[in-house]
């Protein structure tokens, strides 16, 4: 009677669906196959290149001489990467924080967007590469340093995105809710923040790389005064000292965070979609 | 419930430079379904907007009264052409979504015998995006119950349906929305043929009632005296007098 109804599992009738449903299937495997492949063949092109032009180390460590770094400098690296985890992790949970609450102040008052809006764009603009060394000298810590510059990056697209969302609620919902007399607190809590939540979610999204980007060059301005913070402190210290095998396995553990912090933002806001918003749907096609 | 009121609405709306309608003068029986008739762009939904206390964007010169003489805040209820569910909460959930926001006691058992009377007791827990347009709509009509107002302004809320599911809807809306004051707002005469206890049509010419075919509504779509209302409505659609 109706599509959802009809829904459950079609049975297979002719070659043209039996085709098809093989081909889902060679893509799904494929999909997790075949970047692993690239992976296993780039690490093997990047050995032979090293040991038959016989590179130095200090030029290009081999593969293996990265992965022995990683093992024996883990007592050096582990720490480092809590470090720079902990400093990416606080920065995104105050980007959440800041981005939201002011998001949510620029859509209930419109004197509060006009007045701070230009500033949150300055903020977002001046590289902070630049602003770090500033902040070295006001602030005695420099893990809150660090956290304000990481702070800094990540906070924008969660306000940009937030502010667009609250905003764009259905208006025929909005007229439905004046019918229904909801207060302005109503509005926000069951109806502006669902509609802002997919947009707020792809501002996460971005907000979580580039808390880490954030991290790493407050921690080369930051922990190049000796202060030692994480990891990219640790690469730029290996650079000094051409380590270059301790380079490549912080570089190595900074990207492999990034890829982490993004699977875990992208299940966040795939767990929160997946029942209702179309970008997250599964549709038969 | 206590006996739904009359409205009457009258008087004059347009934008800065521009008319929408002069001297209307409309009355919607009490208890009874008003079909407002006309083409898109005449102002018809103003009208219902106006009743409604939404924002319309014309300037209105008028008024609008009920019968027993008491403010509409809060006696309407409204549906229109889109099902205006909210897309992350069920079918439960959007049925309950007036009282929720009153801050009154969710009655969950009258939900669920509305949502029944629907024939939407299977899909209950589902959100929007898996029910079909028809059965949206069957979950936006057991909201508007749920609301209990007196007043129930529809927007062409079967237009987007296709033809069987729309001559369903409208039997079901009729049946279930018994008693109610309800002005439908359409441009389709078959439509407003079919179910209206008065007819008003709204062309460029102006505003005028049209008398109703003799059976009472819903007519059966195979009436004589529905088919000719059906072709005279849309004759002065086409040819405003």
């Amino acid at each position: 009677m109706t599509i959802a109804d009809q829904a459950p599992v079609a049975p297979v009738v002719d070659e043209e669906e039996a085709a098809r449903a093989r081909k889902d299937r060679i893509h799904r495997v494929a999909k997790w196959t075949l970047p692993s492949l690239v992976m296993v063949l780039s690490v093997l092109a990047w050995h032979l290149y090293v040991t038959l032009n016989e590179v130095p180390h200090y030029i290009l460590p081999g593969p293996l001489v990265v992965a022995q770094s990683i093992f024996d400098d883990w007592g050096l690296l582990w720490p480092a990467m809590l470090t720079t985890t902990r400093l990416t992790v606080l920065a995104l949970i105050f980007a959440i924080i800041g981005g939201v609450a002011l998001a949510v102040a620029f859509t209930q008052s419109k004197w509060a967007e006009m007045s701070f809006f230009p500033y949150a764009v300055i903020l977002q603009v001046t590289p902070v590469i630049a602003i770090a060394p500033l902040l070295q000298i006001y602030m005695d810590s420099a893990f809150g340093a660090a956290l304000a510059c990481a702070w800094i990056v990540a906070f924008f697209p969660i306000l940009s995105n937030t502010t667009i969302g609250l905003k764009s609620a259905d208006h025929n919902l909005e007229d439905l809710f004046t019918i229904y007399g909801a207060s302005r607190w109503q509005r926000l809590r069951y109806l502006a923040a669902p509609s802002a939540l997919p947009f707020f979610l792809g501002g996460l999204k971005i907000a979580g790389g580039l808390a880490l980007i954030g991290a790493v060059v407050a921690e080369f301005v930051i922990g190049r005064a000796g202060t030692g913070l994480g990891l990219a402190s640790t690469l730029l210290e290996a650079s000094y000292r051409f380590n270059f095998g301790r380079l490549y396995a912080a570089l190595i553990l900074i990207s492999g965070m990034g890829v982490v912090i993004f699977a875990i933002t992208s299940l966040i806001s795939h767990l929160a979609l997946r029942k209702w918003h179309e970008s997250a749907m599964m549709r038969e096609r | 419930m206590t006996q739904a009121p009359g409205v009457h609405i009258k008087g004059s709306a347009g934008f800065v430079a521009v008319s929408l309608f002069r001297n209307l003068d409309v009355t919607v029986g009490a208890g009874e379904w008003t079909c407002l008739l006309g083409v898109s762009g005449v102002g018809k939904s103003t009208i219902l907007r106006l009743i409604a206390g939404l924002e319309t964007g014309a300037v209105f010169d008028g008024s609008i009264e009920t019968s027993d003489g008491a403010s509409l805040d809060g006696r309407v209820a409204y549906m229109a052409q889109q099902d205006l569910l909210l897309p992350w909460a069920t079918v439960l959930e959007n049925v309950c979504l007036g009282a929720r926001l009153r801050g009154e006691r969710v009655d969950h058992a009258r939900a669920k015998a509305l949502i029944e009377d629907v024939g939407l007791t299977a899909h209950v827990a589902k959100k929007p995006h898996a029910l079909s347009g028809g059965q949206r709509q069957r979950a936006a009509l057991a909201r508007t119950l749920m609301e209990g107002g007196q007043v129930i302004l529809l927007d062409e809320p079967f237009s987007a349906l296709d033809a069987r599911t729309r001559a369903d809807m409208q039997e079901l809306a009729f049946r279930l929305l018994g008693g109610r004051t309800v002005l439908l707002v359409t441009h389709d005469p078959a439509e407003a043929a079919r179910l209206g206890h008065r007819i008003v049509i709204m062309t460029e010419a102006g505003v005028a009632t049209v008398a109703p075919p003799a059976l009472a509504p819903p007519r059966p779509l195979d009436d004589a005296g529905y088919l000719a209302a059906q072709a005279a409505l849309l004759q002065r659609l086409r040819v405003p007098a």
